[in-house]
């Protein structure tokens, strides 16, 4: 009699446990990146601060700084709208080749719409690295972004 | 008499860079697709922040793309695609430096659509491999579109592909270029 209850709580816990495996499997299957918009942004720092920082130790900077949300303010210098409507916010100073290029979320887009040459801007976004280019300008670049609004 | 060396050279320099035909784009747009026919889904990321430069006169072309600017629909997916293949926090980089094989060819100065061949190396996860692929180039308006199709086999580049989900990746990927060059001034 014992026996046949062990067996049958066994037999319970085994398919809870599976059931919860396979929705957390399922879940994290599906789960949605988050919106730049909720994120707290792991450093707060000026567009010239951080090209600086790059320009000294590409290296060092991005153990810092890859894949971390970056809250950027500096000057727009220029806003490029792409064949799809999708916005990218350049920051920088305009006497130095260098700038930070943020592309917008898609769902947050709009937002960069009223952006004008020559203010000043706070941009939340992800950084995905540095491209050094001696030619072009060398830039930093953040994805998902969004305006701050404070 | 320092300065007025200087100032030649500069004067040089400068003409010379004006005489050498750049073309180049900040927002080009890279795919990469792993989906194999036993995939569940589209295994897909785009990168629409790559470097793209082209020299029209030698025919020179190289790219620069961001790995973690690869943009995936699902957020595992991306996270996997970061962590566990290319390593993007270690190899942050992939770059292509070749040229264009037949650049003699391309009529730069008249519209229209020309084949091209496109030899270089390939560096990305921290190999370098050599890569050849046909390609197009479209000349309209004083811009260029480069676009080329390539695949990749991921263990050149010490990709490896865990067991679990092996047959549901492929071993191949497949690399999409599509660029919208304009005149470097």
């Amino acid at each position: 009699m014992k026996r046949k209850k062990i067996i049958i709580w066994t037999v319970l816990i085994l398919l809870l446990a599976g059931a919860a495996g396979g929705y957390y499997a399922y879940s994290e299957y599906n789960r949605k990146h988050k919106d730049t918009a909720d994120l707290k942004p792991d450093f707060t720092a000026s567009a010239t601060s951080l090209l600086e920082e790059y320009q000294k130790d590409e290296k060092s900077a991005n153990t810092r700084y890859l894949g971390k949300v970056l809250k950027v303010d500096g000057l727009v210098k220029e806003l490029i709208k792409d064949d799809k409507g999708l916005y990218t916010i350049v920051l920088g100073d305009t006497a130095s080749m260098s700038s930070v290029r943020l592309s917008m979320d898609s769902i947050h887009n709009e937002q960069a719409a009223g952006l004008v040459k020559g203010s000043a801007a706070v941009v939340k976004g992800i950084c995905t690295g540095y491209n050094a280019d001696e030619m072009l300008g060398s830039d930093l670049m953040l994805n998902r972004a969004v305006l701050d609004k404070k | 008499m320092k300065n007025y060396f200087v100032l030649a050279a500069a004067a040089m320099l400068f003409s010379f860079s004006a005489t050498a035909q750049k073309y180049f784009t900040k927002t080009g747009k890279i795919s990469f697709d792993a989906t194999t026919s036993s995939s569940p889904e589209k295994i897909e990321g785009v990168n629409k922040t790559s470097t793209c430069v082209l020299d029209t006169k030698s025919g020179a072309i190289q790219f620069a793309v961001l790995m973690k600017g690869f943009l995936f629909e699902r957020a595992l997916m991306e996270e996997h695609f970061n962590e566990n293949y290319v390593e993007s926090n270690k190899f942050p980089k992939a770059e292509f430096k070749g040229a264009i094989s037949n650049n003699d060819a391309v009529n730069y100065s008249k519209d229209g659509t020309y084949a091209v061949t496109v030899k270089g190396k390939l560096t990305m996860h921290g190999v370098t491999k050599d890569v050849e692929t046909p390609g197009k180039l479209v000349v309209q308006g004083g811009k260029i579109q480069a676009t080329a199709t390539f695949n990749a086999l991921l263990a050149d580049y010490s990709v490896s592909i865990p067991g679990l989900v092996a047959d549901k990746v492929a071993k191949t990927a497949k690399i999409g270029v599509d660029c919208s060059l304009e005149l470097l001034k």
